[in-house]
């Protein structure tokens, strides 16, 4: 299986969905627990006083914590996103002061957090099944399934084409100077490209054989549960609390 | 260049979704009547290839790395109007799956990285390919020398616009919010501008290499490939028009910085000002000093100056072609 | 109502080579049929076309007495269950359940998770429903495919060579699965011995059909086989040898069974033939 350089950090497709079936949070119904993460996240977004925005990073970090989805994975797709918020709080701070800059840290990280646990806890699948829900129209879902599909075999075939370059002893490709290395990269992008091509229309033709059309339906009923409905309050609740306290409707 | 939520402010992030829906919905719209179901597989393998691509880093020397982006590739090999769908669901499937790049940034994200790179890509390669290509590609080459550089300006033109757009978001974010959200002009344009104009390097060189090797084995999957013209009289009607779909790429990318400006414009002056009493106080390089002499004109002629510079290039390119035109038809 | 009618089928692929010409085909519900021939004969092609993937063609398909156009595919196809030569191209979600949950719930029909289980066990893979189906050997895999295809309860079954690419016993097994499961099915093979087995008829194709009937009458014709350039049956050539030496069988048999009830009754006529000389 591929393995995923996220930003520089190495993460394998499979292990996502892995964790999201070790959590707790795996057994929501996607459309919940994405219109509670959004509301979450927009509300933080439009945070600046100190005071909220610590607090929302404190919910975030619970959320995480009590989510039970590795810390470890958290962390590594954490770290990814650190150089841009790192940037913009290091700039704040210089320009506005350390309360200002810690200000732009937390939100910034609150938010992140957020969006990782909710991608962490939720099997890719239901995710795009959660997105029919708000009406994506049927190209894009129908490419998103596929391109998601066609990315875990692009990825069994680059492997593959990597295991047999270094069986014939190429172990170039490290830096962008290294001009014959370069091109036996591109040849090799090249390559995985047309033989996945190939398997690109047998696997189309595969899901058509079995009555795909445009999207997918999970396996299971889609009603929302009271753990749905409570999760979605708990999130309704705090996000318009951070946000009236924010607007200083409420002193 | 994928944004992560909190950073921008409220009001621009919603401007970038508002941009985002409105080209969004009139490129699925297009591409809706343009893409037969048997081209999906073919397109989705597309996005994935650039979906994996942008997961590799290439070192671009002092330490640093760089990623692709895969725009202009991919508004080459499948047109702008469909790029622009399939660089929207790339972005989503990262989003989603790795959490890479924000919610309530996903609009600007996809402005940057949906719109404005796959239009620029196509644009700048469009425009040149005519003009800089004569001619067969010498014998075991894909193209000519002309045509590879009209990939890789066209590749680094859409990596560097975006890279404009994104410092213009952050730099706006900046002023209008009082220094809350954003990062400040005088750090985000040299940043940004000075980091993409090599990594548009990189971007060039790879882009130029896969579209070599894709279409020397495997012409079919591209677009352009099926449609390109040999240098005949009768095409010149195709080639023109093409030019001018090109000039209206171009200028639609650009067209989506103007609403930022009025933002700015309405709401940022005092925040300027703000920060160049900041900027006075706190000690830094007389980099950061200087602009601000021109105040509050500064976004004002950042904007002007990439608005004229455009419509005088598209102007003179036009004219140019014109020209040629008229001089073979003698 | 026929399963299957194919009447004076003509296709060529995108670049004009013809793939396939004036193909008659007919199948009862029930019947087992095998469509053998060299490598590029068709097989998979007239395969992939009656499920409504390869158009347009010239004459006419009918699948449980419904036309195939353009415009019926996906209708057509919900009474088809197609089986792909790589079952790789056919398995993708992250569980065995799930996948082969997979048709049905795209079907819309109805309790799914009784049919998956059903499917399951009807090829023997219950206990594998939560595991991940890229980690399981290459058999296992091909048995979750066809659980996955049955689940839809197809009307017509068509598998694009079955046996390929499987170790001797996960071929017999398989083998024998299909042997004993009744439903109407068209099998893409060029592995004769599997054909024997499980069908009932076979079709020889070579851009159209060479042949239509018994296996063991194919056996006789050596001019098609050699035409084909195909290898018989282990068990058959054991018999045109025998034959050849003077032990002539009434008929050729293709099977381990036939083969035995054949060496049988030789073996008796000789045992009687000393019998007598003895005397």
């Amino acid at each position: 299986m591929i393995v995923a350089h996220v930003r520089g950090h190495h993460t394998r497709p499979e292990e996502i969905d892995e964790h999201a079936r070790a959590s707790w949070l795996g057994g929501l119904d996607a459309r919940a627990k994405i219109a509670g993460t959004v509301a979450f996240v927009v509300a933080t977004a439009l945070l600046t006083r100190t005071e909220l925005v610590l607090a929302s990073l404190m919910l975030s970090v619970s959320f995480a914590a009590v989510s039970r989805v590795p810390y470890r994975h958290l962390m590594r797709m954490y770290l990814g996103a650190l150089p841009f918020i790192l940037i913009a709080s290091v700039s704040v701070f210089m320009f506005a002061g350390f309360w200002r800059g810690m200000d732009m840290w937390a939100r910034t990280s609150s938010c992140v957090i957020a969006l990782l646990v909710l991608a962490s806890g939720t099997e890719t699948f239901e995710l795009f099944s959660g997105l029919r829900g708000l009406k994506v129209p049927r190209l894009v879902s129908t490419l998103l399934t596929l391109t998601y599909r066609y990315i875990l075999i692009l990825g069994d075939e680059l492997g593959r084409m990597r295991t047999a370059r270094r069986a014939r002893g190429f172990r170039g490709g490290r830096s962008l100077l290294d001009s014959r290395g370069l091109r036996v990269i591109s040849s090799t992008a090249g390559m995985v490209f047309v033989r996945a091509a190939g398997r690109a229309e047998n696997g189309y033709e595969a899901l058509r054989a079995r009555g795909f059309r445009s999207d997918m339906r999970p396996m299971r009923t889609s009603r929302l549960k009271a753990a749905d409905l409570a999760f979605m309050a708990w999130f309704a609740c705090v996000s318009s609390l951070l946000v009236a306290l924010q607007l200083g409707a409420v002193p | 260049m994928h944004i992560p939520d909190g950073l921008m402010d409220p009001m621009v992030a919603g401007l970038g979704w508002v941009e985002f829906a409105a080209v969004a919905a009139v490129a699925i719209y297009l591409s809706g009547k343009k893409v037969r179901d048997k081209d999906l597989p073919r397109i989705a393998v597309l996005c994935a290839g650039i979906f994996v691509a942008q997961m590799l880093n290439f070192p671009v020397g002092g330490g640093t790395t760089g990623h692709l982006i895969g725009g202009a590739l991919l508004a080459i090999m499948v047109g702008p109007v469909v790029a622009i769908v399939g660089m929207t669901v790339i972005l989503l499937i990262q989003a989603l799956m790795f959490g890479d790049g924000g919610l309530t940034a996903f609009g600007l994200n996809a402005v940057n990285m949906a719109v404005i790179a796959p239009l620029m890509g196509w644009g700048v390669y469009s425009m040149l390919k005519p003009l800089l290509s004569r001619g067969e590609a010498p014998s075991g080459k894909a193209f000519t020398p002309g045509e590879a550089f009209a990939i890789g300006a066209g590749a680094w033109a859409s990596v560097f616009v975006a890279a404009c757009a994104c410092a213009a978001e952050l730099a706006v974010s900046h002023a209008i919010s009082d220094g809350a959200y954003g990062i400040a002009a005088t750090v985000s344009v040299p940043a940004m501008l000075g980091y993409h104009a090599v990594i548009g390097i990189g971007e060039a060189i790879i882009t130029v290499g896969v579209a070599a090797y894709v279409l020397t084995v495997s012409p079919g999957m591209f677009e352009a490939g099926a449609a390109r013209p040999r240098a005949s009289p009768g095409l010149r009607g195709v080639l023109s028009s093409r030019v001018a779909q090109a000039t209206v790429a171009i200028i639609i990318a650009f067209a989506l910085a103007l609403p930022l400006y009025f933002i700015y414009s309405s709401e940022g002056a005092d925040g300027l000002e703000k920060t160049m009493e900041d900027a006075a106080v706190s000690e830094g390089e007389p980099l950061l000093t200087s602009p601000f002499s021109y105040g509050e004109t500064y976004f004002a002629a950042l904007f002007a100056g990439m608005l004229g510079f455009v419509a005088v290039a598209l102007a003179g390119l036009g004219l140019m072609k014109a020209l040629r035109a008229g001089k073979t038809a003698e | 109502m026929k399963a299957l009618e194919v009447r004076a089928l003509s296709f060529a692929y995108e670049d004009g080579t013809p793939a396939l010409k004036g193909v008659d085909l007919e199948m009862e519900e029930g019947e087992k049929v095998a469509v053998i021939g060299p490598n590029g004969a068709g097989k998979s092609t007239l395969l992939h076309l009656v499920a409504g993937f390869r158009a347009p063609f010239q004459g006419s398909v009918k699948v449980m007495g419904k036309p195939l156009d353009e415009r019926s595919a996906d209708d057509v196809r919900r009474h088809i269950g197609l089986l792909f030569q790589d079952p790789d191209d056919q398995i993708f979600m992250p569980t065995v359940e799930e996948d082969v949950g997979f048709g049905p719930l795209n079907l819309g029909l109805d309790s799914v998770e009784e049919r998956v289980s059903r499917a399951l066990r009807s090829v023997s893979v219950e206990d594998l429903a939560k595991r991940k189906p890229h980690r399981l050997s290459h058999g296992m895999k091909k048995r979750v495919a066809i659980a996955g295809v049955l689940a839809m309860e197809p009307d017509l079954l068509l598998l694009d060579e079955p046996t390929a690419g499987l170790d001797p016993r996960s071929r017999s097994g398989l083998i024998g699965l299909l042997r004993d499961m009744r439903r109407t099915m068209l099998i893409a093979t060029h592995d004769l011995e599997a054909a024997g087995e499980v069908a009932d008829r076979v079709v020889l194709l070579n851009g159209s059909v060479a042949f239509d009937g018994p296996l063991s009458g194919l056996m006789r014709r050596d001019d098609l086989l050699d035409a084909a350039g195909l290898e018989p049956p282990q068990v058959s050539r054991l018999f045109r040898r025998l034959r050849g030496m003077g032990y002539g069988a009434q008929t050729v048999p293709v099977t381990l069974d036939q083969g035995v009830a054949e060496a049988v009754k030789l073996m008796e006529r000789e045992k009687g033939r000393s019998g007598d000389r003895g005397r």
